[in-house]
């Protein structure tokens, strides 16, 4: 099913319908042309393989309506334009982003990309203008259409990949560094080497934590999530989490439901989370994106100035866990008996030790 | 319909090819697992049966206030209606830790029609263990637990869709895959995709008696693609317009190389070579 193009319009925010009318005359004589169209290359004065004249002082009407006659050479965007999720501007003329003759722009582009793109999608240049956080593929490589298929996609909003595809695509290697130089995770080594991942990692939706054009909070995250390692509880500042997450998961001091990091009823993620003071952040205990442990406990917890990891070893039981003498001496947890589905097979065991195949949490 | 074994052999390759992790289940329900039924309470009094034996179950964990909720809500309210004559039995089930009022306040802006069902004390809740919201579970007329999809940002919709539809036996493990694993989205572009543009050009030009410009363009889509028969063709038809009938007729016979199949060329080459 095809996204109609006022969908597209709201989902793509405050855009203007299609914005100011792009220039699509001939470049005026002397400038140079950095692309140009064949029919007009082959014969700049025979303007009749597209208008109804010849004439190129009078050339009339276009034969056809714009995208009928496109596809008339383009035919294999007929394809392309019978994906799920189409660009509203492709799919109401080509000639919104194309000039038919020649640019003074790659691909026969009325403008620069990005000038381009936001020409219609202003919001996208208030964020890059007024956020704190820019993600850099905005201004670097190739752009907007580096995430973007321009013309349609079958995944929203017209992304060349799911967002989990298209993100390791870049950010597979050691060299890539945030604003202030300091290197950004290697995520193809990080999950090759990790099988217990986050259910947004194992279901590639990034942009579940991470807003792909710009934020207000550190690494693009999309809400706020402490930075550091001990923070004082506040629901607020786990707002992140608590999209997908209950806050109640740490609110509730006895719980026998929310949580299966429990001693009994006793909720354990609240005795160590909700503090006045030196609260742990969900940080100490877990990775955010994949883990060696299950539950994505992180593998070891940093010890001093010295830059020393102290394992956790966290070891998973049918009703419970353990960690080793890390933060605290050895510690064991038993949520009760082992739970099973009501009235049918019995799950006897975990469902991570259960299934062979890896575990998202 | 039984798939075929190609099919087959596409969807291991894919999965094969995939580094990420299925996601399983609940915490205390996998898929493949058989979910008890009960009988609950709704938002609007009396109660209402989490299962029924339809051929598919649709049961979809939400919070109140929540924008992942609701945005998951709104969009299923269509999918609600696009399976309406389809053996579909569909609830929403809350926590009644959630206050009523906004519950029936995301209910009714979402506009779902589906029974909401009140899991009182969190008992379900704690019984499949679940850690996300929203979330959407799908069983069979057996409740049996056939798929688990936690909330994404992207193509949610689009993944319960075809898990649905899946689970109705209206679509098969390939297209399924291809809509959890979209292939990449390309733009025609590259050698062959400018050869044939520059053919249908050629084309045109052709058409119009402008034999020059047609032969250069034709040309240009054979330096980009060699092995276009129907190029070379063209180039032949060009050539022959131009009176240089030699020339066409090792055009023809290139072409037929290339494609022994193309019966316009044949054809065109049995003309030029018959005796004039």
């Amino acid at each position: 099913m095809k996204t109609p193009i006022i969908v597209t319009i709201i989902l793509s925010g405050s855009l203007s319908l299609f914005a100011a009318d792009k220039p699509l005359a001939p470049l005026p004589a002397g400038t140079k042309a950095v692309s140009i169209h064949a029919p007009f290359e082959a014969d700049p004065n025979d303007c009749k393989q597209c208008h109804e004249k010849s004439d190129p002082k009078e050339p009339g009407k276009v034969k056809k309506a714009i995208n009928a006659l496109c596809v008339e050479c383009h035919d294999d965007f007929q394809k392309v334009m019978k994906r799920k999720h189409v660009h509203g501007a492709a799919e109401d003329k080509c000639t919104n982003c194309h000039n038919p003759h020649n640019a003074s722009q790659p691909k026969l582009l009325t403008q620069e990309l990005v000038a381009l793109c936001v020409s219609c999608h202003d919001d996208q240049k208030t964020q890059m203008t007024k956020m704190k956080v820019v993600h850099g593929a905005l201004t670097t490589g190739k752009k907007c259409v580096g995430c973007h298929n321009p013309h349609a996609s079958d995944v929203k909003p017209i992304l060349i990949q799911l967002a989990g595809d298209l993100c390791i695509s870049c950010h597979a290697t050691d060299t890539i560094t945030d604003a202030g130089g300091k290197p950004l995770t290697n995520f193809k080594k990080l999950l090759d080497a990790n099988s217990e991942q986050h259910a947004p990692v194992a279901t590639k939706d990034c942009s579940a934590c991470h807003k792909a054009h710009a934020s207000q909070n550190f690494r693009l995250l999309a809400k706020e999530y402490p930075p550091q390692f001990y923070s004082t509880y506040a629901t607020n500042l786990y707002a992140l989490c608590y999209e997908c997450h209950d806050p109640k998961l740490a609110a509730d001091p006895e719980t026998t439901t929310l949580t299966q990091f429990r001693n009994g009823s006793k909720n354990l993620h609240y005795v160590h989370v909700n503090k006045s003071e030196r609260g742990r952040t969900c940080r100490a205990c877990h990775e955010v994106h994949a883990a060696k442990q299950a539950h994505i406990i992180r593998d070891g917890v940093p010890y001093g100035s010295a830059g020393w990891i102290l394992k956790v070893n966290y070891t998973k039981t049918p009703t419970g866990g353990s960690c080793a003498k890390t933060c605290h001496g050895e510690q064991v947890y038993a949520r009760g008996p082992a739970t099973k589905v009501q009235g049918k097979p019995a799950t006897e065991k975990p469902p991570a030790e259960k299934a062979n195949a890896p575990k998202t949490n | 319909m039984r798939p075929r074994l190609t099919t087959w052999i596409g969807v291991l390759a894919l999965a094969a090819a995939a580094p990420w992790p299925v996601v399983q289940g609940f915490a205390f329900a996998q898929t493949g697992d058989v979910i008890a039924d009960a009988e609950m309470p709704t938002l609007t009094g009396g109660t209402h049966h989490l299962f029924s034996n339809a051929t598919a179950n649709v049961f979809i964990f939400f919070r109140a206030g929540q924008e992942h909720s609701q945005a998951t809500l709104r969009e299923f309210a269509k999918l609600e209606k696009e399976t309406r004559s389809n053996s579909v039995h569909w609830v929403a089930i809350f926590s009644d830790r959630c206050p009523t009022n906004d519950i029936a306040k995301d209910v009714a802006a979402a506009g779902i029609t589906m029974p909401v069902l009140v899991d009182r004390g969190d008992a379900l809740y704690g019984r499949l263990g679940v850690a996300l919201c929203p979330v959407v579970g799908i069983t069979d007329k057996d409740h049996k637990l056939l798929s688990y999809q936690p909330f994404t940002k992207v193509n949610y919709t689009d993944v319960v869709r075809a898990r649905l539809r899946y689970a109705l036996k209206e679509i098969d493990a390939a297209e399924l895959e291809r809509v959890l694993h979209p292939p990449a989205a390309t733009t025609p572009s590259g050698d062959a995709s400018a050869a044939h543009r520059r053919l249908k050009l050629a084309e045109r030009l052709f058409q119009a008696k402008n034999y020059e410009k047609a032969l250069e363009n034709v040309k240009t889509s054979i330096e980009k693609d060699p092995t276009l028969a129907a190029a070379h063709v063209l180039l032949a038809r060009v050539l022959f317009a131009q009176g240089k009938r030699e020339e066409a007729k090792a055009a023809l016979q290139r072409a037929l190389e290339l494609d022994p199949k193309d019966t316009q060329a044949a054809d065109d080459l049995k003309a030029l070579s018959a005796p004039q």
